[in-house]
């Protein structure tokens, strides 16, 4: 018995038919690919991105009386870097823009737009907002192509976020900005935007201090933010200005803190009792035992009593403790004599 | 004004005469025009006698229009006749009226067409893609017309293209086998790029597919069932078909009576299974 052949339509073709109506159906009229005229495009004097070099600086040249000459001919050096790259193989990613007008602002990539036009490129391949993206969408936006760049400064990247809450509480009102507020925006890890919210309320020095370059790192940046006391936030400034590792900064504050601490324990031990006696602390630590042995049988007036300890068994915590309890027994004698 | 187009890439599969069937029950509400973008002009045929063209081998072309007068200096620059290839041409498109009331039709011009279709690559957009829809959108057409039905070639290239960025709505007639069916897909890819880069506002609708020519084979029954089982592509597939029926066919012939199948006596099998179709996609694009 043969079963009754059935009819359908190939599964790649289903898989084709349906793939093709999600996507029209998620994705109408949210953006198109175009090849635009460079000369249709204008920057956006509002992108946090601090460069200095502007549109006419590439098409006329950098005026030798412009104020930022240096600074511009740096940025014009990097550019021609990319551009000679694009110059070989294009733009690998095309450029945000929206229409505005006659012109189209660039939404993400400035540099992009720059070096091609060094590149001696007439068109770039942009991707055309249809509608001008609000306020918080654009910061969002610009936001997201800056962090995925290397080159940005940390000054830049905290006005970037500093616009993005401006935009945001000025669509959803005055709210309070929290790290998960912020991780919920931006998308990155709770500790990034903590990092970010301590550094944005960072004291005015921190801040100055970012913003002349001299603290670049985030993670840096936060942790001298939260140094309460001005003259350690001061030294570990410095420390940071100086090229001093995350973790030695950290020691820095740690050193400076018990400091602090043991200077306040020792001004305050006056209630109870009269202390009559030193209690020598406890250890676990046979070690420490025998360094602080070795090193005072390692003192010229007391290398006689080298061989007193020289049968100890480090191993062995009782034969540790007689051993201590031995060093200071002499120890008492000789200052006694 | 809604521009109505019935797109398939694969031939056969009866846009021609489901557009004839939309204009025509359209007609009876609304001034229609219909319009053939196909070069093989058979949607103009239905309504023009159209012409052997002795100087172009390719086809066919539109008859001397009624309202052309040699005598008269205004139509000094005119030749009488008038396609809907002439938007490529940058000359006005004279419509012409048909035996159907409130209906016209923009007819095809085979060999302009074809021309048009076979523009270098990289002069298409200017000189194609956007002149059907700056043709639609114009006062005079708009003040006109209230739906405009295009009969489109079986090809994917910049003829269809314009058609698309002129659409308001589509619809896919298809056979239920397994080619016309790819063809589906073809069209579902135009969709998808035309929708992309439409305004929001104004999105290019896809009213259907409309299976069309079915029998109650287990080969049509099959594949419609799997286009309409699938969770992404069934809400697409339209409640209402066209039979495979000859009288579609025979209504075709220049000296049947009558013309269309609307005129039929009101029991007639195929007129009311076109009143249904019919009803039910301008129910879906005027309500």
């Amino acid at each position: 018995m043969s079963k009754k052949k059935r009819f359908g339509i190939s599964e790649a073709l289903t898989r084709g038919l349906s793939e093709t109506i999600h996507v029209v159906e998620n994705n109408t009229g949210l953006f198109r690919n175009v090849i635009l005229p460079l000369s249709r495009i204008e920057l956006d004097p509002d992108n946090p991105r601090k460069l200095a070099i502007d549109l006419s600086d590439i098409r006329a040249g950098i005026r030798p009386e412009d104020p930022l000459y240096a600074r511009k001919q740096d940025e014009l050096e990097r550019l021609k870097e990319l551009a000679h790259t694009i110059k070989t193989s294009g733009v690998i990613n095309p450029v945000v823009v929206y229409k505005l007008g006659e012109v189209y602002r660039v939404v993400a990539g400035e540099r992009r737009c720059l070096a091609s036009i060094l590149a001696g490129k007439q068109e770039v391949e942009a991707r055309v907002f249809n509608e001008k993206p609000k306020g918080f969408e654009l910061k969002l936006i610009q936001w997201v192509e800056n962090t995925a760049r290397e080159d940005l400064t940390l000054d830049e990247r905290l006005d970037n976020v500093r616009d993005i809450v401006h935009e945001y509480q000025l669509q959803h009102g005055k709210t309070e900005v929290t790290a998960t507020l912020l991780k919920n925006i931006t998308g990155l890890s709770l500790s990034q935007t903590t990092y970010y919210l301590a550094a944005m309320n960072a004291p005015e020095d921190v801040q100055i201090e970012i913003q002349n370059g001299g603290i670049r790192n985030l993670d840096k940046a936060a942790l001298i933010a939260g140094i309460s006391s001005h003259d350690v936030r001061k030294h570990a400034i410095e420390a940071c200005r100086n090229g001093s590792s995350l973790k030695e900064i950290r020691s820095i504050i740690s050193q400076q803190k018990s400091l602090k601490k043991n200077r306040v324990d020792l001004a305050s031990s006056a209630r109870g009792r009269n202390t009559v006696k030193i209690n020598m602390g406890s250890t676990f630590h046979a070690d420490v035992v025998r360094q602080i042995i070795e090193s005072v049988v390692s003192r010229q007036e007391y290398d006689k009593y080298l061989d007193v300890f020289s049968q100890v068994n480090w191993l062995d915590l009782r034969q540790t403790t007689k051993a201590f309890r031995k060093l200071i027994e002499l120890m008492e004698r000789e200052t006694a004599l | 004004m809604e521009i109505i187009a019935f797109v398939n890439n694969k031939g056969g599969v009866g846009k021609t005469t489901c557009s004839k069937l939309m204009a025509e029950y359209l007609s009876k509400k609304m001034r229609t025009l219909c319009i053939d973008f196909d070069p093989q002009c058979n949607f103009s045929h239905q309504y023009l006698h159209m012409e052997i063209d002795p100087a172009a081998p390719e086809g066919l072309m539109p008859p001397i229009h009624p309202d052309y007068d040699p005598h008269d200096p205004d139509d000094n620059d005119w030749d009488g006749r008038s396609s809907i290839a002439e938007i490529f041409y940058g000359q006005g498109v004279v419509p012409y009226p048909t035996y159907v009331p409130n209906l016209d039709i923009a007819p095809g011009h085979a060999e302009k067409l074809l021309s048009a279709e076979s523009v270098r690559r990289s002069e298409v957009v200017d000189k194609v893609h956007k002149q059907l829809a700056n043709f639609l959108n114009s006062p005079d057409v708009h003040a006109e017309y209230d739906a405009v039905v295009i009969d489109t070639a079986p090809s994917k290239g910049p003829l269809t293209i314009s058609v698309m960025k002129a659409a308001t709505h589509i619809i896919i007639p298809s056979v239920m086998e397994e080619q016309p069916v790819q063809g589906i897909y073809g069209m579902l890819q135009l969709w998808m790029q035309e929708s992309l880069i439409r305004e929001k506002n104004r999105p290019l609708q896809l009213v259907g597919i409309l299976p069309n020519m079915f029998k109650q084979t287990r080969l049509h029954k099959d594949i419609l069932t799997s286009l309409q089982d699938n969770s992404a592509i069934g809400k697409y597939v339209l409640p209402v078909k066209f039979s495979q029926r000859i009288v579609f066919a025979e209504v075709d012939a220049a000296d049947s009576s009558p013309r269309s199948i609307f005129d039929f006596q009101d029991q007639h099998v195929a007129k009311n299974e076109a009143m249904e179709v019919c009803s039910h996609i301008a129910e879906r694009i005027f309500a």
